[in-house]
């Protein structure tokens, strides 16, 4: 085993099940996020001998991790338009019909209106209430600053807010 | 409300996981023909675009050269008169106002108006 491999080995023991939950969040679906996590292990494999540490290793997988995530989001809205359906209405349909979730009526509530906010506030959303991503680090991952994901998330929290009908959900997260 | 226990996975996946995904390293690396003529294809448009680049440089640096036989006016002749019968160009148009002058001359020394007179008019009239 070489030096590359034992530094894939030790990202993929420490962020595979991290990066599992977040892509699990943003794609509603056991297989799909099982799916994705393998193309992301893939990529990072392939880009590993470039990596020139210049951001930290983190930093990396997870530029590497939510970039996917976005590209599969935007794969699957057209798909769904060339099946004449919305990406919210699969979503919907992904939730509902996933044999792993377990959570009550609210909860699916709450994963309902997380899958229908646009695709960067989803994200962030995700990385900061479910992956509870400091704002730092989610400015080094998605390349914006913590102000703008800040009003991105107050934003997305509005909204998901609303679609539960003003009902709290958030434990402190701000 | 929790917020990662409304969602799980299979019996021991994670362990299972990441094994398939250790097995990675492991994997023959399978390049797509896309990725396989990509190097071809980026060659080729790099030469095409050197070629245009050069083409656009040379039009635009070229010094116009003053008599290269195709000027506005017989591009308007040849716009008026597509089969080229009343072509002409800027030298021989040139070239037809002298004998148009000389043959008005001898036209009215044919019919006995001497030089001498001509200039006697030109110079009663004031010209």
């Amino acid at each position: 085993m070489d030096g590359t491999e034992q530094v894939f080995n030790q990202i993929v023991k420490e962020y595979s099940e991290r990066v599992y939950w977040h892509v699990r969040r943003i794609v509603n679906s056991h297989e799909d996020a099982d799916d994705l996590v393998q193309d992301i292990f893939l990529k990072i494999w392939t880009a590993l001998p470039a990596f020139r540490g210049e951001a930290q290793v983190y930093t990396w997988v997870w530029r590497i991790a939510t970039n996917e995530a976005l590209n599969w989001l935007r794969r699957e809205k057209v798909r769904a338009a060339l099946r004449f359906t919305s990406i919210d209405a699969e979503m919907e349909r992904r939730i509902d019909s996933d044999p792993f979730f377990n959570g009550d009526a609210a909860e699916r509530k709450l994963s309902k209106a997380v899958a229908r906010l646009p695709e960067k506030q989803r994200q962030v959303f995700v990385l900061r209430y479910y992956d509870e991503m400091p704002y730092e680090e989610m400015s080094e991952v998605l390349g914006t600053s913590v102000g703008a994901l800040k009003a991105s998330y107050h934003i997305a929290q509005e909204k998901v807010r609303t679609a539960l009908g003003g009902e709290t959900l958030f434990d402190g997260t701000d | 409300m929790s917020k990662r226990n409304d969602i799980s996975t299979p019996e021991g996946y994670f362990e299972g996981l990441q094994q398939r995904l250790s097995g990675i390293p492991a994997r023959p690396v399978r390049v797509s023909p896309v990725r396989r003529l990509a190097p071809y294809a980026a060659i080729a448009a790099s030469m095409l675009l050197a070629v245009t680049l050069g083409n656009a440089l040379l039009r635009k640096t070229a010094v116009p050269q003053e008599n290269d036989g195709w000027t506005y006016l017989s591009y308007l002749a040849s716009a008026l008169d597509p089969d080229g019968a009343a072509l002409v160009d800027e030298a021989t148009w040139e070239e037809e106002e002298g004998p148009y002058a000389e043959d008005i001359v001898n036209y009215l020394l044919a019919d006995g108006i001497t030089v001498d007179y001509l200039n006697y008019v030109n110079y009663e009239e004031g010209y």
